[in-house]
């Protein structure tokens, strides 16, 4: 859970190899009139199309957005970082798309986009790392710590791919080990 | 009862990786392929009951792969769903001689539809 008398202003959720399974069962779940946005970044290929927020927004109650550069935040939304690009957060109200060298062989890299969110939202943060199979997302789970924030971490037994979950269960000390069943449960009591 | 099978040509993975989750969850067997090079062989090995086509699937492009399949005396009768987000979708699904089409950003309901509509 979040930290008691927190209110929570952002959630932003990293996963690579085996994760999108767990992000549509997810947003099945997902109460609606979520109070605080959603952010999705997701190792994808470069030249992947746009058809993911087509696809997702067909499971959820949430407005299903694509980041372009400068857009503006809303709460209740569900928001994906294109492929090929970094996200930043200017501020509480505005993301802005970055085309700088790859972080951890990854853009949009997970670890540029938790640091940026742990700089804006601090203790209103939570961060969750879900399946992967590189490192990436685990320095900006400490960022999310050291800036008072909350993290979850994908329970490795139940990630299809368990390196990356795993190496941040190791690394970071945690709030919650997640099961992909209990992901929006969690998220809805936030 | 056996699965029914379904063989995806897709380049996009994202796209591949979401149509098996949807599928197998309806009970589907999926097998998926980022190209058509193999194309013969793969149909050969997983004898599928329908096959959803790309447009821009690498090696041969989704025309020329399903034509393949159509003039193939073993392979002509499986249903070929032709997917592609191009507007002339109509006069492609038909140069490529694929049974039916489905346009791209899909509903999956909707697709899934046309699908069950070839295996029933």
């Amino acid at each position: 859970m979040n930290k008691q008398n927190t209110h929570t202003e952002m959630v932003v959720i990293g996963g690579s190899a085996g994760s999108l399974q767990v992000i549509l069962e997810m947003i099945k779940k997902l109460d609606t009139g979520i109070p605080f946005p959603i952010l999705l970044i997701m190792h994808r290929k470069a030249q992947s199309t746009s058809i993911l927020p087509v696809l997702l927004q067909q499971f959820s109650a949430m407005e299903v957005i694509e980041i372009e550069d400068k857009t503006e935040i809303k709460n209740n939304t569900l928001y994906i970082v294109p492929a090929d690009y970094h996200l930043l957060f200017e501020n509480k109200k505005i993301m802005s798309l970055d085309s700088s060298e790859k972080m951890n062989y990854s853009r949009p890299s997970i670890d540029v986009t938790f640091k940026s969110a742990a700089e804006v939202y601090g203790e209103h943060l939570v961060g969750v790392l879900l399946s992967g199979a590189n490192a990436d997302g685990v320095e900006g789970l400490h960022y999310i710590k050291k800036n008072n924030g909350t993290v979850w971490i994908q329970d490795p037994e139940t990630a299809e791919v368990d390196y990356m979950p795993k190496h941040a269960a190791d690394k970071i000390d945690y709030d919650l080990l997640i099961k992909p069943d209990n992901l929006a449960n969690f998220i809805n009591q936030l | 009862m056996s699965k029914k099978k379904i063989l995806i040509f897709d380049d996009d993975t994202t796209i591949l990786e979401v149509i098996t989750i949807i599928f197998e969850e309806n009970g589907y067997q999926v097998e998926i392929s980022e190209t058509s090079h193999d194309i013969l062989e793969r149909v050969s090995s997983f004898q599928p009951d329908v096959i959803l086509m790309d447009n821009w699937i690498p090696k041969i492009g989704g025309v020329e792969a399903t034509k393949l399949l159509k003039n193939h005396e073993k392979f002509k009768t499986i249903p070929v769903i032709y997917v592609t987000a191009n507007n002339d979708i109509v006069a492609l699904a038909k140069q490529a001689q694929a049974d039916d089409y489905v346009a791209k950003p899909f509903n999956l309901d909707d697709l899934e539809e046309k699908v069950a509509k070839y295996l029933n």
